[in-house]
């Protein structure tokens, strides 16, 4: 069975550029994450500081205590390094990068069209958990992820939680699992999903309220097998219905869920390309790396590191 | 006319004199008035007084430090913001649900997002408070 994708380990000098990538292709997610317990070097802080645009600089200063500030500034660099190896044109200067949010918050590359040519639909969205920060990318397609530790504690009692903001259906699947410990797992898949979904939407939570929507896991099968060259996880059917608007305008988004390593759940939501029939199931091509910026690109879709548990998934 | 009390500083300009030149840091809006009994105000921002009660504001800031863990040492305004200490979604949710539990009262899913602060939730919460005593009296 022939992986997809290499170990990429370059060791770099730390001025050295970053490894480009072909962008992805159509219903193919790249995902990327740092750890930041292993970003130790005070100089390659330094240098991922040097990338940020002045108010990004404020925002991460302002953040109380130095794990906050390291980990708000490991997001930005994260974001602006990964965008940057996207090179369409040439080089691209992660410092270059502009942001803006659209109108209802959520970060948009703006992209400087110097000559007018089509500018690359490329879509991102950042999430990160105390001891994981994640980017996904996509061609073309709205994308939403979230990351949460899987040991997150919970404050509040799970079910008095979900009854105050999960759906009906969503209740009573929690509801219906004896075991604690299954139950806060199942919680915080169900979280990340609904949360992955309402990112990928892009207009603010009041959009989609976390009630006015319901995650349906389908987990009759799990099955993996060889198609061709690709590995092809089809662990559960994941979809969204709204309670609002039971049309089936809630088709057109397709889910991922991974383990990774070991510590996270990770839940990928895009936007179906057009191209597909309704009904039609095509899997989410995943790529995924495991990145410390301008030090070190490792490729893990296929390694223990990111384990499909949800969705239709092609690595 | 401004007025300064002990505790806060209320704006009200009633005159705008639009070639007169603001008075220092007030960018927006130029006043006269007389500058025997007005104070100098050297701060870049002036802060508009929350209006919620004390006791509010600390129960906020409790449940907020107790969610968060933050150390005793994190400095904790009603202006902070919540993402600014760390919080993620599912943070400031857990906040919104512990402050219904606290202040027994039932928050609207589109306010719970525009509670970011600390000002933002103690405010929130005294009018919820309220008007639930108008409904029951």
């Amino acid at each position: 069975m022939k992986m997809r994708c290499c170990f990429q380990r370059s060791f770099c000098s730390a001025s050295s550029s970053l490894v480009p990538v072909q962008l992805p292709s159509p219903m193919e997610t790249h995902f990327w994450y740092v750890l930041p317990d292993q970003v130790k070097s005070v100089s390659l802080l330094n240098q991922y500081m040097g990338l940020l645009s002045p108010i990004e600089k404020e925002n991460v200063l302002s953040m109380p205590g130095h794990q906050l500030q390291k980990r708000a500034l490991l997001a930005r660099a994260l974001v602006r390094t990964t965008i940057a190896r996207y090179q369409i044109n040439g080089h691209v200067d992660p410092r270059s990068l502009k942001f803006k949010k659209n109108i209802h918050g959520k970060p948009e590359v703006v992209w400087q069209s110097e000559d007018g040519w089509c500018q690359p639909h490329l879509h991102f969205n950042i999430s990160h958990s105390s001891s994981m920060i994640a980017c996904g990318v996509t061609s073309n397609s709205r994308i939403g992820i979230d990351v949460e530790e899987k040991q997150r504690k919970i404050k509040n009692n799970i079910l008095a939680f979900a009854r105050r903001y999960f759906s009906l259906h969503e209740i009573e699947y929690l509801s219906s699992i004896s075991d604690s410990e299954v139950q806060h797992q199942e919680f915080i898949k169900l979280w990340t999903l609904k949360e992955a979904y309402v990112k990928a939407l892009g207009k603010g939570f009041s959009a989609a309220p976390f009630k006015t929507f319901t995650i349906h896991v389908k987990t009759d099968y799990k099955r993996s097998f060889v198609l061709a060259e690709d590995l092809l996880f089809e662990a559960s059917e994941i979809m969204v219905e709204s309670l609002n608007d039971p049309k089936s305008l809630t088709s057109s988004w397709q889910f991922a869920l991974l383990e990774l390593v070991g510590s996270h759940y990770a839940a990928i939501c895009m936007e179906k390309d057009k191209s597909i029939k309704v009904g039609m199931k095509v899997p989410v091509r995943l790529t995924a790396w495991k990145t410390i910026p301008f030090v070190e690109d490792e490729c893990v879709s296929g390694t223990d590191a990111v384990i499909p548990i949800g969705g239709l998934i092609k690595l | 006319m401004a007025s300064v009390s002990a505790s806060c500083l209320r704006f009200h300009p009633l005159l705008l004199h639009s070639n007169q030149p603001a008075q220092g840091s007030f960018k927006l809006v130029s006043v006269s008035w007389p500058k025997s009994w007005f104070p100098s105000l050297k701060a870049t921002r002036f802060r508009v007084s929350c209006a919620a009660k004390p006791e509010t504001v600390q129960k906020v800031c409790d449940i907020v430090r107790k969610q968060l863990v933050l150390s005793p040492e994190t400095l904790l305004t009603p202006e902070t913001k919540f993402s600014e200490l760390g919080a993620d979604s599912l943070d400031t949710v857990e906040i919104v649900m512990g402050l219904e539990e606290e202040f027994n009262i039932s928050v609207e899913e589109d306010s719970s997002q525009n509670i970011t602060t600390v000002k933002e939730a103690a405010d929130l919460i005294e009018k919820l408070v309220q008007k639930k005593a108008e409904a029951g009296a």
